[in-house]
């Protein structure tokens, strides 16, 4: 199943937050996803950092066709190489902590979308210059929403995600949106170290629910 | 003159956990900095080429040590490969930068020297990293702070960063950058500071390096 990049791109801005997770059990991983899913969520990044991911990965790939407007991509690739091994699997958009340029080529040959990590203007304006439709700020509570609010006038028309440290609550997801945040990478903060530990996914699924509709309302 | 492997610097790095950073333009108050650092535990030192005659200064500071063999003398604010080429061929045992020069990796690579750049974001980090830097230096450190290196870590696992700009010689502060992750930090005008220097009181010094080491020891237990 394949997305367009303005599918992905919508589908991102339409919910404000994208949760990013890892796990190295494919069966966790999957209530994690499912759970998610039933919160409301329609764009989800699986992350590459354990040595298990890509397996993981094609699983939850499988699972994803279960549920047919679920765009599921993978993050924190490093390469190119890399990047050419997930979107032969079937990832729907490709997600790094930093700027790779060889990784928009490969992208690019794809026709997939390619959300590339910075942390300066330059960088960011070097990802644009690249291609790049959304910027991942990375990371976020680091360049807070200062950093923001300060180049969003400087390059209009920026989309960046803001990955990082971003709290579910209404302040902090205020002060993203008001500084001009196009959405918010949500890990950690979102799938709590106690939520995984207990498998609570009715939990998770009603904190995802409360943390889109908090988005919701103070992007209004 | 002593050699070091990079691999011996990079273990004295981590294992005490501190080197210091200085520059002065006088010969004489240079190596008084120098005896009492090493006299309070010192055993990796960073000179900086901060000023137009760093060079001699350096070069008698290296000689000046040789009554030390297990201090590891490198240089820092170098910003192209032409100048680490020198600095090298004088005998410098690593070479230490404020930025991400690509020429200098190649320099270092030839001349089997430990290569330590600066950077400030995570993709100069990993570019760095590509280029070979084993130990990168986070700077400035403090504009970045801790939770900057402890929200990369997870990312890049096995990254050997020494923040080095504003760390200080307190516990919060030494607490802070070592619970988040780093091997190693640099530490200039804290520690060697202005009234130390112009009062010459080098006593002083060495029980500030001491406490220092001391301190990063019992945080990193």
């Amino acid at each position: 199943m394949r997305f367009s990049k303005q599918q992905i791109v919508s589908g991102m801005k339409g919910a404000g937050i994208v949760p990013l997770f890892t796990h190295d059990h494919p069966d966790d991983a999957q209530q994690v996803l499912e759970a998610a899913y039933r919160g409301g969520i329609r764009v989800f990044e699986f992350t590459n950092r354990r040595e298990n991911s890509f397996e993981v990965f094609t699983h939850l790939l499988t699972i994803s066709k279960k549920y047919p407007d679920l765009m599921l991509g993978i993050g924190t690739i490093m390469d190119g190489a890399t990047t050419k091994k997930f979107l032969d699997a079937g990832a729907n958009f490709i997600i790094s902590p930093i700027l790779k340029l060889e990784m928009a080529e490969v992208c690019k040959d794809y026709d997939a979308l390619w959300i590339p990590g910075c942390a300066t203007l330059t960088e960011i304006v070097t990802a644009k210059d690249h291609g790049a439709e959304i910027i991942k700020l990375f990371p976020g509570s680091v360049l807070g929403p200062g950093f923001v609010s300060s180049i969003m006038p400087v390059v209009p028309g920026l989309q960046l995600m803001i990955t990082g440290g971003v709290e579910p609550n209404e302040k902090n997801l205020t002060q993203w949106f008001n500084a001009g945040a196009t959405c918010v990478g949500m890990g950690s903060q979102l799938f709590t170290k106690e939520i995984l530990a207990q498998k609570n996914w009715s939990l998770l699924q009603q904190t995802v629910t409360e943390c889109l509709e908090i988005a919701n309302r103070v992007r209004k | 003159m002593a050699t070091f492997s990079i691999d011996s610097i990079q273990q004295a790095m981590r294992s005490s956990g501190m080197i210091p950073v200085f520059y002065h333009a006088d010969v004489e108050t240079a190596k008084a900095v120098l005896d009492a650092c090493y006299k309070g535990g010192v055993r990796v030192f960073e000179f900086t080429n901060r000023g137009e005659n760093a060079f001699q200064v350096f070069t008698q500071l290296l000689k000046h040590a040789e009554q030390y063999p297990d201090l590891m003398m490198g240089i820092g604010t170098i910003m192209n490969g032409e100048v680490t080429q020198k600095f090298c061929d004088a005998g410098a045992h690593f070479i230490v930068s404020p930025i991400l020069k690509s020429e200098m990796a190649t320099v270092c690579a030839k001349n089997n020297k430990l290569w330590i750049p600066g950077c400030a974001t995570l993709t100069e980090i990993v570019t760095a990293k590509d280029l070979g830097a084993r130990v990168i230096k986070i700077f400035p450190g403090s504009v970045l702070g801790p939770g900057f290196v402890s929200s990369i870590m997870p990312v890049v696992p096995g990254l050997q960063l020494m923040p080095t700009g504003g760390v200080e010689p307190t516990e919060a502060n030494l607490s802070a950058w070592f619970k988040a992750g780093v091997v190693c930090v640099g530490m200039g005008s804290q520690l060697i500071s202005k009234d130390i220097i112009e009062q010459k009181n080098w006593a002083k010094l060495e029980q500030g390096v001491k406490d220092a080491l001391a301190l990063i020891q019992a945080i990193k237990k």
